[in-house]
């Protein structure tokens, strides 16, 4: 099953929670999420931790319909109709992907600009689950 | 180094059916295989077998290689289960044509197989969907439909790709698909039904996507010079390329490309020496049909961001100049995922003799093809080019 458990998920909070990403001390660029080696320069695994500021804007999008969301966000598709997806071109250079939040998905365009925010995402296991959603501005 | 032909291919029916499990499916694509080497096939040389699956219907995830092939009586030899998602098929092949190659082993079996409606609906997507960077993507809320609508929304962006350019994938390979009797949906389609299809994931519709299918297919792969002993007009493998990318989409640097399909297209065609201008037909995986478009410029078939036109030119219909998945493609023809890579060799090997069952989707001439087996979103993918 496609089921991130809690310890998966307890491991990735800096990044779920906080965007903590990896700045490689041989190239300069930035990851997130992190990886073993730089996945730019392909060759440095020394990194200092950068806070990202969550800005960016919309690389492309998806509206998930009834059919193509996953049946643990089946209840949010049912309860708001479509909601919007998007792979975030963040302004720290890497791309992230997230759903987007308080938008009505007609109005979510390529190039828009978005911010991060933490916010519920979902709940497995009886265990609600947060992370980060972008909202515009 | 071994030369490597194909001298036999089968396939079973692609659909749901009830009353057939991996053992029966994969027993229906052997038989197949055997009745089709033209000079009979004595089972005692397959000394070798990659079976492409990726989750054995949920139930046999351990050893199901050596289910299936002993099932078919092929006890003792050397078999593994082959996975790379909705590539393993392809990666199975590629695996089998290597084993000729070192020398290892001279006749060996690539096949694959899918058990997939044996699951619920709710089930499905669990098992389903999973072969992306599910710690980011799934958790965004996406399924495979959603990542791909994220490359077809950009490739729309960049290149001014069109809704109906989409749909004319749709309708092309249920056109071929209905020609075809091993097919799942043996129906045509309307434009316009393609395009006002129920949304999943926009930009794509119900008819944009593949759908989930039971089957199993099976190539009998030799070393080249063994290979008049089985048939007159054996199949030749003239290159193979794999390569892997980003799991997810995000990582990549460019969304509207396909990295794995490019690179492993271009090692092919080395091998091969060959250019795309020489493939006269392919199969190429279209699992959604913004894939199919994809592919056409990843395998070098046009120019990047030009597939649009392209495939509104007509070029890739049964009767232009480069007909691609004259078979009806994942879209019509199913996608029972482990199996999809050795169905295309299947159908290749078909084209390239002249021997397709039903001869209006028979490419008449047609002597250089290539097939192209993409894992997931991209993460994994495997082309093979042969010739008669
Ligand atoms: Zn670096």
């Amino acid at each position: 099953m496609a089921h991130v458990s809690v310890p998966m998920y307890w491991r990735t909070i800096p990044q779920r929670y906080k965007m903590i990403g990896q700045k490689c001390k041989k190239c300069g660029a930035v990851n997130f999420p992190p990886k073993g080696v730089c996945k730019y320069c392909q060759t440095s695994s020394e990194f200092e931790e950068v806070q990202l500021s969550g800005r960016g804007k919309v690389h492309t999008f998806v509206l998930i319909s009834a059919g193509g969301a996953p049946p643990e966000f089946a209840e949010q598709e049912k309860a708001g109709g479509q909601y919007p997806v998007a792979i975030v071109q963040l302004e720290e250079g890497p791309k992230m992907i997230g759903q987007i939040a308080d938008v009505d998905p007609k109005e979510v365009k390529i190039d828009m600009p978005v911010k991060a925010e933490l916010r519920k995402i979902y709940t497995e296991e009886e265990v609600i689950r947060y992370g980060f959603k972008f909202v515009p501005g | 180094m071994k030369k490597v032909a194909i001298v036999g291919a089968g396939q079973s029916r692609y659909g749901d059916f009830p009353d057939k499990g991996i053992k029966e499916l994969f027993f229906e694509a052997y038989k197949d295989m055997n009745a089709s080497v033209d000079k009979g096939l004595d089972p005692k040389v397959i000394e070798s077998a990659y079976i492409g699956n990726l989750g054995s219907g949920g139930f046999q995830l351990g050893n199901m290689s050596a289910l299936v092939t002993e099932y078919c009586g092929l006890t003792h030899i050397n078999t593994m289960r082959i996975e790379n998602a909705c590539a393993s098929g392809g990666y199975a092949l590629v695996a089998a044509v290597m084993d000729v190659m070192s020398g290892t082993h001279k006749a060996v079996l690539a096949g694959g197989v899918e058990k997939m409606t044996d699951v619920s609906g709710i089930k499905q997507k669990y098992w389903l969907g999973v072969s992306g960077d599910t710690e980011y993507e799934r958790l965004a809320g996406t399924t495979f439909s959603g990542l791909y609508a994220l490359i077809a929304q950009r490739h729309m962006y960049e290149f001014g790709t069109k809704r109906e350019h989409l749909s004319m994938v749709a309708v092309k390979n249920h056109k071929n698909g209905a020609q075809n009797p091993k097919a799942q949906f043996q129906r045509e389609i309307t434009l316009e039904q393609a395009i006002k299809g129920p949304i999943v994931a926009s930009p794509l519709n119900l008819f944009d996507c593949c759908s989930t299918t039971d089957g199993a297919s099976a190539v009998l792969v030799c070393d080249a010079e063994m290979a008049k002993q089985f048939t007159d007009t054996p199949v030749y493998v003239t290159g193979f390329g794999t390569a892997s990318d980003f799991l997810a989409i995000h990582d990549r640097a460019n969304t509207t490309t396909l990295e794995g399909t490019r690179r492993a297209g271009a090692m092919a065609y080395k091998m091969s020496g060959l250019t795309p201008k020489d493939i006269q037909l392919a199969e190429v995986h279209d699992c959604f049909t913004i894939a199919e478009l994809l592919a056409y410029e990843d395998l070098g078939f046009c120019e990047k961001g030009n597939a649009g036109p392209f495939i509104e030119e007509g070029h890739t219909q049964i009767g232009g100049d480069k007909p691609v998945n004259a078979s009806g493609g994942l879209k019509s023809k199913g996608h029972p995922i482990g199996s999809t890579g050795t169905g295309m060799a299947y159908e290749m090997f078909n084209q390239l003799r002249g021997t397709v069952q039903k001869p209006t989707r028979q490419v008449k001439g047609a002597e250089i093809g290539l097939i192209h087996n993409v894992g997931g979103s991209g993460g994994t993918v495997a082309v093979t080019v042969m010739r008669r």
